[in-house]
């Protein structure tokens, strides 16, 4: 049995990483209203940061500072909302369609950037990281994976309940206000463009920090590591799970990365030995139609967005929550 | 809220089906190792299929230990976060102690650094290239669990330098994927041609599917080269040659053996490939690659020409070898220590297919060791799991391809070393 629990340790701990990724997203998206279809570039900013800050001296490389574990973290975050920032200058003019064709170029620029830059990032063969943190006074077996979780877990959850307390806030009231009408917010006296860059930062930095921790967990990062199909994959759970809820967010997160193991579990062990081979195609198949079922018979997801009126005035604007 | 309840269900179910034990096997008993190959990718699937080939054969000569070997196959869709995730779950909840896979590096490499070597777990790859895999274990990073049948890109470029220096090019363009192992290859190929004094005037990258390569063809040929060097795949292969070919370059070609393929020769054209001449690392000299060749040929009813196919052939078999030589119920670290027992040099000459195994096993269990002669000629790993192995200089021909010159290993390593 220790073997199923090491494994399940081992899917929630990738799961939960994801899910904050989703969380960043969601930010953007389900509360403000912002495509970004370039989430693996912020992702891999993170992750690539992080790896380069904290690890070891490599031959023919920059990087190698070695710092201490939090610091790189941190640094990795920083690389990402860095990257954000400059690109939401440019781009956050951009309105829907046009912003997700935008950041979807970065991502594919960034791709490009990791797999030809050697003397940055490796090429195409990747960086190493940093031996995991404190495992030296864990030991490398089941153990560490647990402590790992736990505090991957402690992390989904400060930033399940920092986002919470956002949206909640009268700057999550703005966001959504944004979303929904910019121009009566602009003229309420609001900076649309100035609060679309702080929530479009602010959702990167979060991706980087999702990014920070897989490369952690890995301990390697390579373009492999950052191929389109992740964002396809972060915008899926979000779509699933429900735009504008935090909480659908992350159980999106946890329900596709279940139903895209488990498929492929479950299709190596019952699949007769003949259909083995095309396992990986059925698996694609499968994925596909859940999500272009629930876009066709649930687009709001499984947990959708709880509309509040914040303040019950004579005559409430909208009914709809309740 | 009746969603909840949906949600427990479902956690419930999968909790339910992970613990069910496998339904009644009419084996008796039988030993699972694991595979995290690429299946859903088209030259991923024959890769898959030539492992369970070798599977297969060792079943029939009664299995492993008298156990029946079950290979756990699941798919990696080239994405490391996919690949971890099935490594690990075939060490978790298969139980397995070998994993055979992955294809690509950056897969194979989380794998090895978050799964096989916390997890004591041997991992035999066919097709990583990565010279990150040597340091790696230079490093002593690897636990000695590494190992692959892949010979390093080493090899194939210190032979096309040898091709080069023979056939007397002064100078040479590169053209080479831009993927780790294209990128190694072209550093290595770029110091090998200036230790033989064939200058290298142009090395340019080819990232896949553009509809035009004509930018980079031009770039290679404005440098005016006698000769072109190919480290590229098919597909693109195809495309940048039929460019050059087109704009006047030179048919002087130097191809790496991921261009052995009937359908670049086809696409391209025999006629312009008459002074193409290829590098591989097989061996077709040694009895066994051609048992290999011939059982395949029955088997799928096909050469085996795609890339990779001979290495995973023996992948599977050299570790289900060392898997028969460490014994009943052996640890992954058990079966990585028994692996040069199964490839002695100075022991005795197996054959790779059904009665190979079984005469192996008889000289395993009288304390004997043996030498594997696989698909890709005599393997024998170095202490970094990597492989040099002999190789052949190869042309293009109606039926397929031809050998040029036969080089053995004593040969390459010597020409190896006159580099350095």
């Amino acid at each position: 049995m220790i073997g199923v629990l090491s494994y399940l340790v081992f899917f929630a701990t990738t799961a939960s990483i994801l899910a904050i990724a989703v969380l960043g997203l969601n930010l953007q998206w389900g509360n403000t209203g912002l495509f970004n279809g370039g989430v693996v570039a912020f992702f891999g900013a993170g992750a690539y940061g992080t790896l380069i800050l904290g690890g070891p001296p490599q031959e023919g490389m920059v990087g190698g500072f070695a710092l201490t574990y939090p610091m790189a973290l941190l640094g990795g975050m920083a690389v990402a909302g860095v990257m954000a920032w400059i690109v939401g200058l440019l781009t956050l003019r951009l309105r829907h369609d046009y912003l997700a064709i935008a950041t979807f170029g970065v991502a594919v620029a960034f791709e490009n950037l990791m797999r030809n830059a050697e003397w940055l990032a490796g090429g195409a063969k990747g960086v190493r990281g940093f031996e995991r943190p404190f495992r030296e006074a864990i030991g490398d077996g089941f153990l560490y994976n647990l402590v790992f979780f736990v505090a991957v877990l402690l992390i989904l959850i400060a930033t399940y309940v920092f986002l919470e307390r956002l949206v909640a806030s009268p700057f999550g009231r703005l966001l959504r206000a944004i979303r929904e009408d910019e121009e009566a917010a602009q003229s309420l006296g609001k900076s649309p463009s100035r609060v679309r860059l702080t929530a479009f930062v602010t959702g990167s930095v979060i991706m980087g920090l999702a990014g920070g921790l897989y490369g952690t967990f890995y301990a390697f990062v390579s373009p492999q590591d950052v191929l389109p199909t992740l964002t396809f994959q972060v915008w899926a759970m979000l779509i699933v799970g429900g735009a504008g809820n935090n909480r659908g967010a992350v159980f999106g997160a946890f329900l596709i990365w279940g139903a895209w193991t488990i498929s492929g579990w479950a299709l190596s062990r019952f699949a007769p030995v003949e259909a083995q081979l095309y396992t990986g195609s059925v698996q694609f198949i499968l994925i596909g139609a859940v999500i272009v079922g629930m876009l066709v018979w649930r687009p709001q997801g499984l947990l959708p967005e709880r509309l509040i009126v914040s303040q019950q005035g004579s005559n409430p604007v909208n009914k709809r929550g309740e | 809220m009746s969603l909840t309840k949906y949600m427990w269900a479902a956690f419930g179910l999968a909790l339910a089906l992970i613990a069910q034990p496998k339904a009644g096997y009419a084996q008796d008993c039988t030993t699972k190792i694991g595979a995290v190959l690429p299946t859903s990718v088209d030259w991923g699937r024959p890769i898959a299929e030539t492992a369970q080939f070798a599977v297969d054969q060792v079943n029939a000569a009664g299995g492993v230990n008298g156990c029946q070997i079950e290979m756990v196959l699941r798919d990696t869709q080239v994405d490391p976060k996919v690949g971890v995730d099935a490594a690990k779950a075939l060490v978790d909840l298969e139980g397995v102690n070998l994993l055979l896979g992955a294809v690509s590096s950056g897969v194979s490499m989380p794998i090895l650094t978050s799964v096989t070597v916390p997890g004591g777990v041997m991992q035999m790859s066919c097709c990583s290239s990565s010279t990150a895999f040597t340091k790696l274990s230079e490093e002593g990073k690897t636990n000695g669990l590494w190992f692959r049948t892949f010979a390093t890109t080493g090899v194939q470029s210190a032979v096309a330098a040898k091709v080069a220096s023979d056939q007397g090019f002064k100078s040479i363009a590169v053209l080479y994927k831009n993927d780790d192992w294209g990128q190694d290859m072209a550093r290595l190929i770029a110091a090998d041609f200036a230790a033989v004094g064939v200058e290298v005037t142009a090395s340019v990258a080819i990232n896949d599917g553009q509809p035009s390569y004509r930018g980079e063809v031009t770039e290679a040929l404005a440098s005016q080269p006698e000769a072109l060097y190919l480290a590229l795949y098919p597909a693109e292969g195809t495309a940048a040659v039929r460019e050059w070919i087109s704009l006047g370059g030179s048919q002087k070609m130097i191809m790496a053996n991921s261009l052995k393929s009937d359908e670049f020769r086809d696409n391209v054209g025999l006629q312009y490939l008459g002074s193409a001449l290829g590098t591989d690392t097989a061996s077709p000299r040694t009895e066994s690659a051609d048992a290999f060749r011939a059982a395949y040929v029955e088997r799928f009813e096909s050469e085996p020409n795609g890339p990779g196919l001979a290495n995973s052939y023996d992948a599977a078999m050299i570790s289900l070898l060392a898997m028969q030589a460490a014994g009943e119920g052996a640890t992954g670290a058990e079966m990585a220590a028994a692996v040069p027992k199964v490839t002695d040099p100075n022991g005795t000459p197996i054959t790779a297919d059904t009665e190979g195994f079984a005469q192996a096993r008889d000289i395993l269990a009288g304390g004997g060791t043996v030498s594997y002669q696989g698909a890709t000629g005599d393997v024998r790993f170095d202490a970094n799991g990597d492989v040099s192995a002999p190789a052949v200089v190869w042309s293009f021909n109606e039926g397929g391809t031809q050998e040029v010159e036969y080089l053995s290993l004593a040969e390459v390593d010597a020409f190896i070393g006159s580099l350095k």
